[in-house]
């Protein structure tokens, strides 16, 4: 098994004394797209400027391929790693220009531009904007040929800071579509930084949670979905608080925790008597007229309070002694004559709950 | 005055002026590119001194340039005073600071995120100063145009270190400030008319450099 392509370790920033990226530890593997997924101000562009070696820095280890890298051999390694700024910047020039420009730095002979350059073109369908100026060019075109100019210099790392930030919904998932194909074709190292949920989990091979400058978890998308380790995690992962409630007893990592006089059952490592706060996605709730006999564990008999569509969906906000919520189909809505207080069962897996530790 | 000798006025004066903007664009432009790049004590200091350096008056130049390579003065063992030679030290000293100084104004108005994104690409520290003069391009010819323009103009330095002997340190301006004390006016509006001519042919060929850098695209348009 290979190691890791690139490892970070014992990395701290700090401005004025106050510290801003703090990682004890970070890999990323040879040709995965990781997601680096955190709310606005987290530091995740701080700390993709770090590992890029672009900003002065307290202290840090990176080590390639197994070896720790020195100040001496930085220029080499910055030269493996394109970054990609999120306000896409483009040099004054044509679009061609612009393309070229990396691989100019890199001092390739002049077939090999254009070699490249007509490859790219193609893969990212912008030949029509090549003699082009930056300034003519649409926020999706102006994002797509900041991707392309990426993707030409062929590098092993590439680092993308938020790059379908600020589309529009259509040519968003077109881009974001085209994206996740040229990225699995070329098969390079990818970082990415969003805060979309959305994005995250469509493109990351694994993902790495940042919150307030530090890195909170790291695994596959279903891995951290399913157990988050902290309920900002959790909440990031689109877990929605349910009930905080308190152990009542344990049998086989089932718990079972009453809270507002009802019984719930989640898998969980905590111990009897401990509170907990347990969260959930609206997307696992399950809505019936009827009480059905099913392996799931948790029923409760709730009130609709309101019915908000979204998209495709509908948001159903329901009372049972706490608040919950159900995200279903519109058709699911209509068949069940989904209305303001009607009442309804609703159901939900205890593997689907997350048990986080409570505050005491 | 002979035609022979007014093609010799107006030739000097072009390579007086145009040695000595430069000269310093050589000095000036890297000095600028250091005050960008490198934080020091004192740095704001150096800055104030060279924008007050950008309205530095001729004469005064003209005194201290004097100063210095009188007979007796420090330098006075080089005997170029009275030379072209002291003529383009004073006039370089008088551009130096415009230059450096529009050249600095013209980098600290690049976006810092040209520059970071030229180093993600993989731009050496020398691709990188390329990138910013490339980016600052239009600024650093205005500080030329402007540079140019004021050492071109100028009388008092050229005059107090030059001599304005005739034949050999005597150029547009001292030749029309002469020209004018004789009584000559009408050899002294020729040579205006030629100094003027002789800008805007200079400044219409830096404009034209200028202006093929700007964006084709021109922005809203006023209807």
């Amino acid at each position: 098994m290979e190691g890791p392509a690139l490892e970070v370790k014992n990395l701290k920033y700090s401005i004025n004394r106050r510290l801003i990226v703090e990682v004890d530890y970070f890999d990323l593997k040879k040709g995965e797209c990781l997601v680096l997924f955190g709310p606005n101000g987290a530091g995740k562009s701080t700390f993709l400027r770090l590992i890029s070696w672009l900003e002065p820095f307290d202290s840090r280890e990176i080590y390639y391929r197994g070896k720790r890298v020195t100040e001496k051999e930085a220029p080499e390694l910055r030269k493996k790693i394109v970054y990609l700024l999120q306000k896409p910047v483009f040099f004054r020039g044509t679009v061609r220009h612009n393309l070229l420009l990396g691989l100019k730095f890199r001092k390739l002979d002049r077939k090999e531009q254009e070699r490249r350059l007509e490859k790219i073109a193609t893969v990212f369908q912008i030949e029509p904007l090549l003699h082009r100026y930056p300034e003519e060019l649409s926020g999706g075109e102006r994002q797509r040929v900041h991707l392309a100019r990426a993707f030409i210099i062929e590098p092993e790392f590439l680092f993308l800071d938020e790059p379908f930030n600020g589309l529009d919904v259509q040519y968003r998932e077109q881009l974001l579509a085209d994206f996740y194909r040229i990225r699995k074709f070329s098969g390079v190292t990818t970082i990415l930084v969003t805060h979309v949920r959305q994005e995250a989990a469509y493109l990351a091979d694994r993902l790495a949670v940042m919150v307030n400058g530090r890195i909170v978890q790291m695994g596959t998308p279903e891995e951290i979905s399913a157990c988050p380790e902290t309920p900002e995690v959790s909440r990031l992962m689109g877990h929605e608080i349910l009930v905080e409630g308190q152990v009542v007893s344990v049998e086989n990592g089932l718990l079972e925790i009453e809270a507002h006089g009802q019984k719930i059952y989640a898998f969980g490592q905590q111990q009897t008597g401990g509170k907990v706060v347990l969260t959930f996605r609206p997307e696992e709730v399950i809505l019936a007229s009827e009480k059905p006999a099913t392996s799931v564990r948790n029923w409760f008999l709730a009130e609709v309070k309101e019915l908000r569509p979204l998209d495709l969906m509908v948001l159903v906000n329901l009372e049972c002694g706490f608040r919950f919520r159900a995200f279903i189909s519109r058709n699911s809505a209509e068949e069940l004559k989904l209305q303001p207080g009607k009442r309804i069962w609703a159901g939900v897996k205890a593997s689907a709950l997350s048990p986080d530790q409570g505050r005491n | 005055m002979s035609f022979s000798e007014i093609v010799q006025i107006t030739w000097l004066s072009v390579i007086v002026s145009g040695s000595a903007t430069i000269l310093a664009l050589l000095f000036g432009l890297p000095a600028a590119t250091f005050l960008y790049f490198k934080n020091f004590p004192g740095k704001r200091l150096v800055v104030t001194l060279i924008n007050t350096g950008m309205g530095l008056p001729p004469v005064v130049v003209g005194l201290f340039v004097a100063l210095l390579l009188w007979r007796n003065g420090p330098f006075g063992f080089l005997q170029i005073m009275y030379t072209p030679v002291a003529m383009v030290i004073a006039q370089f000293i008088i551009a130096l600071p415009v230059i450096a100084g529009l050249s600095l104004t013209a980098f600290e108005q690049v976006d810092p995120e040209f520059l970071l994104q030229a180093r993600a690409l993989g731009a050496s520290s020398w691709q990188t100063i390329l990138v910013l003069f490339h980016q600052s391009r239009m600024g650093q010819l205005a500080g030329i145009i402007a540079a140019f323009g004021g050492v071109i103009s100028e009388v008092g330095a050229v005059m107090m270190v030059g001599g304005n002997l005739k034949g050999y340190t005597r150029v547009l301006t001292t030749a029309i400030v002469q020209e004018t004390r004789m009584g000559n006016f009408s050899s002294a509006v020729y040579l205006g008319l030629i100094l003027l001519a002789l800008s805007f042919a200079i400044n219409w060929f830096l404009t034209s450099l200028q202006q093929k850098g700007a964006n084709r695209w021109r922005g809203p348009r006023w209807k």
